[in-house]
């Protein structure tokens, strides 16, 4: 695959309707989103399985209104990184927050 | 009766005998109680998809409490910790059905498949405008080419196209710590090949944020 296709693949094809300012939909929300993830990444960075195993505590501490990002950036930052850790946070959090 | 502390909750679940059963019991009811969060908005709660999905659940939970007692830190409560790894069963079966008939995105090989890329509609842009948002995907999907490997382009694309990473990993042949490590990784050698460059994810961001107003 050559660099225009990939370009295609990865940020849409022609085919889309346009956006409100001339790029094909899609694209610039994928640049965005790719941006923002490279924008939010560290040299180190926690696992899925390292924040697995905070996740309990994090989400406690979080129900009971502390300051998780200061408390536990780490986790933090894997959360806004990694979709289907946040997912279950999300749910954590919900089961806490309803049967507390 | 849920009101154990989580020492009696090990101690009991460690116990053997009635005095087990009677714990693995209580923790079933309750983690019957968390599971409609986890199951609410992706699967209809009425279905028998869910009711099987449920009492799946339900068993690997308690098979995996059991199995990672030890490991119980009491760093948080016992329940909560037992929640934790019942959403991440469900989760992982629901976005496994979820995903299921989704293929993986494929990179196609063909060099000459479309030569039509030049032709990006443009019918409101400012024409500047347009050829700096060009360019820089040019730029930024040939360091891209360059810097990563196809394992991670491929991992990089699913993920973009709001793959899961569990599902994405399992399609790799891998697993969703391996998986974020890659992509730790590609996302590090692309940052760092930017900065080389003159250029910061912020300075891109600003060129394609301009877009969407």
């Amino acid at each position: 695959m050559n660099i225009k296709q990939f370009i295609q693949r990865i940020f849409g094809s022609k085919k889309q309707k346009p956006a409100s300012a001339g790029m094909p939909a899609g694209q610039s929300e994928k640049m965005q989103k790719m941006m923002a993830m490279l924008s939010n990444t560290r040299e180190v960075e926690l696992t899925c399985d390292d924040v697995f195993a905070l996740l309990d505590q994090f989400t406690e501490l979080a129900a009971q209104g502390e300051d998780v990002r200061k408390l536990m950036p780490l986790v933090q930052q894997h959360l806004d990184m990694c979709e289907d850790c946040r997912e279950e946070y999300r749910v954590l959090e919900s089961i806490l927050n309803g049967t507390a | 009766m849920d009101k154990r502390t989580n020492e009696e909750w090990v101690a009991d679940l460690r116990a053997g005998g009635d005095r087990q059963a009677l714990a693995l019991e209580d923790l079933r009811a309750i983690i019957l109680r968390g599971l409609p969060y986890a199951i609410a908005g992706r699967l209809n709660p009425n279905s028998p998809e869910s009711e099987a999905l449920t009492e799946e659940v339900v068993q690997e939970t308690l098979m995996r409490v059991l199995e990672y007692l030890d490991t119980f830190e009491g760093r948080s409560q016992f329940t909560t910790w037992a929640h934790k790894i019942a959403v991440r069963a469900a989760l992982t079966e629901l976005r496994r059905v979820r995903w299921r008939e989704v293929p993986l995105p494929e990179m196609e090989m063909n060099e000459d498949a479309d030569t039509s890329y030049r032709e990006l509609p443009d019918e409101q842009a400012n024409p500047e405008e347009q050829l700096s948002r060009t360019e820089m995907m040019s730029r930024v999907n040939q360091i891209i080419m360059e810097e990563l490997t196809e394992k991670q382009r491929k991992a990089l694309m699913a993920i973009m196209e709001g793959f899961p990473l569990e599902e994405a990993a399992q399609r790799m042949g891998t697993n969703r710590n391996a998986l974020y490590k890659m992509l730790h990784d590609a996302r590090l050698r692309l940052k760092k090949r930017l900065e080389k460059e003159g250029l910061t994810p912020q300075e891109i961001l600003a060129v394609f944020e301009q877009a969407g107003k």
